[in-house]
């Protein structure tokens, strides 16, 4: 499978925040082959171990992508059209004449819709859509909708992944199926190196909501060291210059209080001797991923943040370079190949 | 009042998660004084003085580091481009410098406006580091920066930068010096991160496991011209936390500090604090929950670069801790 398929598969599953069974079950299968063991843990977080080379006691590098994805959960039910609200960070802006599925008894397809241009005021025309003006509608009856989508029932965007020019794509999901992707082809990519550390690839849930499946699987692995993966803002025309990155020219490499200056310096080495481009991106405090979750798992892990590129974040055509995917892929794999089986971060007035 | 040591302290480089020049500080002056010292996965310093008995566990926290600025964008004629670090409003900041770990400094400017009776978001300030060219200028993105500004001692009242928190930390080490035997084990904790995120706190109060925690931090005043209503005051003493907008502080252990204050004579204020907190609040949310409280040295213009107490809270909020941690 290459990097386009790969991706085409995670964004097209379907994983609402706390609802992510069906991306786990797509991922078992491409993790199984280069896995020494695979488990889904009680949070829903699926998490593989390779084991590295050295002696036992083996350090562990944890590397977390989220899998969950924003969405809408049914809120209630009128005149057989569905009242939503979101799961997540999702967009209302970016709502308006989607095809969604709601997950009910079964699923069923839905569109989003509202009142035509027509009919509206000046007033109304000019205005964002609110939420409780903001119907799905599944084309059933009122009293068949009530016996067959509950209250609570999620409800995912349907959008197919797009190819744009120059190796783009444009999709659903992307934040964080990308990271996802990166973390897969490390896993692959690392069976075929010599690797003293341990090495636990975790795909979390919930990070959505507040990171929350990062959190409690850091505090289970225990991990000596984590690398955390997710989407960041990549440069777009309406930007006002500061805090994006461009497409296709690498991952950033997250520097600021929630990473350890010693593995953003050693994330940085690796990336150059590998001759992979990167950009560094100043987080002054909380990064909002869930490399502060691990970071603050029990008495602290050290962490770093890997963050591939990508516009119109939690809009339905997130779009990134398939090249950036792979390069996180790559510097994942060497870094952690690199890690020394004694090596472990200090401090620099410890040295 | 070791002004010397204060001055150190307050002047020494420790924006959040960049603490090694003032954990370095503090270290050289705690190790003598401690049973053990030790810096944690976050970098936080831990100072144990091992107690006489029972084994109980209490923590007693300052935060190390200080509000700061970090360089986003360096522009083609050297001018940087910065984002926050803690809590900072430009209005407090136009006018000031800052000081990179290199030892390099710049001044922080404004954009003209068109409507200069607007304050200014924090997007169209700069800093200059007198660079005349991107490749000229000795600073990058994301190297870090804390303001500058002297300590000055002026009858009762000292004034710097970083009383917040460095006054917290040179409580605890004036403590740590003072202090007889004590039943608990005491661990001085000097934390990192507490202005973005508390995180240094929560890690090391998770691996102390502590049965007991406090924080000892600094808290606004309501004694300015116009102030927020507040009942604490610069010079009545230390203040008791009651509660702040991150946490309830536990009644046993507010009414332990009350009962201190009481039986040694020292004055004290009750603190409620609406608009900010403490370590303690992520120290008490820790595995089962610990109970907790904090201990607050009245400071007027906090997450300003001229931040002012007086000599006798400083002093009385040692004797407090003293009176609480060994009681005679
Ligand atoms: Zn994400
Ligand atoms: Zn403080």
């Amino acid at each position: 499978m290459n990097t386009l398929e790969l991706i085409q598969q995670l964004s097209a599953a379907v994983g609402p925040s706390g609802r992510e069974a069906a991306v786990s079950d797509v991922l078992r299968p491409l993790w199984e082959p280069w896995s020494d063991e695979l488990r889904t843990d009680a949070m829903g977080n699926l998490i593989a171990l390779q084991r590295g080379n050295g002696a036992e006691p083996r350090p562990a590098l944890m590397s977390a992508a989220h899998m969950d994805e924003i969405a809408l959960i049914v809120t209630g039910i009128e005149k057989g059209f569905l009242h939503v609200h979101r799961i997540g960070g999702t967009d209302c802006r970016a709502l308006l004449g989607l095809e969604v599925t709601v997950h009910g008894q079964e699923d069923l397809p839905g569109i989003i819709g509202t009142r035509p241009p027509h009919v509206l005021s000046a007033d109304e025309r000019g205005r964002i859509v609110p939420w409780e003006k903001l119907f799905v509608d599944v084309g059933l009856p009122h009293a068949e909708v009530v016996a067959r989508v509950p209250i609570g029932a999620p409800v995912s965007i349907q959008r197919p992944l797009i190819r744009l020019q120059n190796d783009l794509v444009a999709g659903k999901a992307l934040d964080n199926r990308a990271s996802v992707a990166a973390l897969t082809l490390a896993l692959q990519q690392l069976r075929r190196r010599e690797h003293a550390w341990d090495f636990y690839a975790v795909a979390t849930v919930q990070e959505e909501v507040g990171a929350k499946g990062a959190l409690t699987s850091a505090f289970g692995l225990n991990p000596t060291l984590a690398i955390a993966l997710d989407v960041t803002f990549g440069k777009q025309a309406d930007d006002n210059g500061g805090g994006t990155f461009p497409l296709d020219k690498g991952p950033t490499i997250g520097i600021g209080p929630n990473f350890h200056p010693q593995l953003v310096q050693r994330l940085r080495d690796v990336a150059k001797s590998e001759e992979i481009p990167t950009a560094l991106e100043p987080l002054p405090g909380h990064s909002g991923t869930d490399a502060w979750s691990i970071q603050t798992a029990r008495e602290g892990i050290p962490c770093g943040l890997l963050g591939i590129p990508l516009r119109y974040m939690h809009q339905p055509v997130e779009t990134l370079a398939l090249r950036d995917v792979e390069r996180t892929a790559r510097l994942l794999a060497a870094f952690t190949a690199s890690l020394e089986a004694d090596y472990r971060p200090r401090w620099e007035d410890e040295q | 009042m070791d002004l010397e040591l204060l001055t150190q302290l307050t002047q020494a480089f420790g924006p959040p998660g960049y603490e090694e020049e003032i954990r370095a500080v503090i270290r050289e002056v705690v190790t003598p004084l401690a049973d053990s010292v030790w810096v944690d996965p976050l970098g936080s310093l831990v100072a144990l003085k091992r107690g006489t008995g029972g084994g109980k566990k209490t923590v007693l926290a300052a935060h190390m580091d200080e509000i700061g600025v970090m360089v986003t964008y360096v522009d083609e004629k050297g001018y940087l481009r910065f984002t926050r670090m803690g809590g900072i409003s430009p209005l407090m900041h136009i006018g000031g410098r800052v000081r990179f770990a290199d030892g390099t400094v710049g001044v922080i400017s404004v954009e003209r406006r068109e409507d200069s009776s607007k304050i200014p978001a924090l997007e169209q300030l700069y800093i200059d580091v007198g660079a005349s060219s991107r490749e000229d200028a000795p600073v990058k993105v994301g190297d870090p920066a804390v303001f500058m500004r002297p300590l000055v001692a002026q009858g009762r009242r000292l004034i710097s930068k970083t009383l917040d928190d460095r006054v917290g930390c040179y409580v605890l080490i004036e403590t740590l010096r003072r202090l007889g035997p004590t039943p608990d084990d005491l661990y001085f904790l000097f934390s990192v991160q507490e202005e973005v995120t508390l995180s240094g706190a929560r890690t090391s109060a998770y691996k102390i496991d502590p049965d007991m925690a406090l924080a000892v931090d600094v808290t606004m005043t309501g004694d300015t011209p116009k102030a927020l209503p507040m009942a604490v005051e610069m010079g009545k003493g230390p203040a008791i936390k009651v509660q702040d907008s991150g946490m309830i502080a536990h009644p046993a252990v507010r009414d332990l500090l009350i009962a201190a204050a009481e039986r040694v004579g020292i004055p004290y204020q009750r603190e409620i604090l609406l608009g900010g907190s403490t370590d303690a609040a992520a120290m008490q949310l820790v595995r089962g929950g610990v109970p907790s409280g904090c201990v607050s040295i009245p400071c007027r213009y906090v997450h300003s670069p001229s931040e002012m107490v007086d000599v006798t809270d400083v002093e009385q909020t040692v004797a407090l801790l003293s009176a609480a941690l060994a009681p005679a």
